[in-house]
């Protein structure tokens, strides 16, 4: 898995794009484009790319409480990893916004999504072998 | 040997040090190479806390043994391309205060034409002075990394940040962000 990071606007998917070569790719799944988050992943690809993390997260913040959250998104790592690890060159790339570096919210929703989304975000890159933080364009290595 | 007309972007949350980092930056060079330091102040004096603000920074550079050249411009800066010359540093400080003024003083609607315009003004504005100039340093804020989807007027300034930064970045010869008063260089190589 690699996790890729950032701001908002900062150029991730253009990064994403370049580096993995990849133009209208049939295995780019984005939450952007309302897609739900996949619970069976498709057999004839070996690269997948998931994009808009933190939205899927909201959906789940939403509906259940922080403990289960994670434990669903841990369960969704457990799918990828052992999906890429079925097949020699499988790899998902999995596209999050940084939403963590603002001030507290007012709403407690929305501080409930941000909490999530900081701790998934750090299962996240423990399960990841590579991840990079993209700042305009720019990626720096930091797994 | 220093390359003719350079840009550095220099980046930083709130009281991160940024602007002070810029200054030195400026005077270093000003030191080092000879050119006259300009501050090209994007501030309006709106309320007192931004008065407040602006007559620090004054302070602050007058306290030093330099003399700065205040250019007051608060949108479209291209217009003063022009003043410049190769014996001139920039300093522009800052690019968030530039895009509000650019959104919001003229009370129009954000269509899209307007937006466009908008960015443009930035973009090459800061371009023009960029290439005239000896060196132009470009202050901006990291505002970033925090939901933007929540608030279509937050969505729309984020996009046109996020794309203006982008931009000066892939231009820059040098980019710094700046954490708790230490610069950390993301692009280029130490001047």
């Amino acid at each position: 898995m690699h996790f890729v990071t950032g701001g908002a606007f900062n150029g991730k998917r253009a990064w994403v794009k370049k580096s993995y070569l990849v133009q209208d790719y049939d295995g780019w799944i984005s939450a952007y484009d309302h897609r739900p988050l996949p619970e069976k992943l498709e057999d004839d690809q070996d690269l997948l790319i998931l994009e808009g993390i933190e939205k899927w997260l909201k959906g789940l913040s939403v509906e259940y409480e922080a403990k289960q959250c994670l434990e669903i998104w841990n369960s969704y790592l457990d799918l990828w990893t052992s999906w890429e690890k079925a097949k020699t060159d499988r790899k998902i790339v999995i596209i999050g916004t940084d939403i963590t570096k603002g001030i507290v919210p007012m709403e407690a929703e929305n501080r409930n999504w941000r909490d999530i989304t900081g701790w998934a975000y750090q299962d996240l890159a423990k399960r990841s072998e590579q991840m990079d933080v993209i700042w305009y364009g720019l990626n720096q290595k930091i797994k | 040997m220093e390359k003719v007309s350079s840009l550095i972007f220099i980046t930083g949350g709130v009281r991160s040090g940024k602007s002070s980092f810029a200054e030195r930056v400026a005077v270093d060079m000003a030191e080092s190479c000879g050119g006259k330091l300009h501050y090209l102040a994007t501030g309006v004096q709106s309320d007192d806390e931004m008065r407040k603000r602006i007559v620090k920074h004054q302070q602050d550079r007058a306290g030093g043994k330099h003399h700065w050249i205040t250019v007051e411009q608060s949108v479209q800066i291209g217009k003063l391309g022009k003043y410049f010359t190769d014996r001139d540093i920039i300093l522009l400080d800052c690019v968030t205060t530039l895009l509000n003024n650019e959104l919001f003083i003229s009370e129009r609607e954000w269509d899209k034409s307007f937006l466009k315009k908008v960015t443009e003004n930035i973009i090459t504005g800061i371009m023009d002075i960029k290439s005239r100039a000896k060196k132009t340093i470009v202050v901006s804020n990291e505002v970033l990394n925090v939901p933007v989807d929540g608030n279509k007027l937050v969505f729309i300034y984020g996009k046109i940040l996020g794309h203006i930064h982008q931009q000066l970045v892939k231009e820059a010869d040098q980019a710094y962000l700046v954490e708790a008063g230490i610069p950390i260089l993301m692009k280029g190589v130490k001047g």
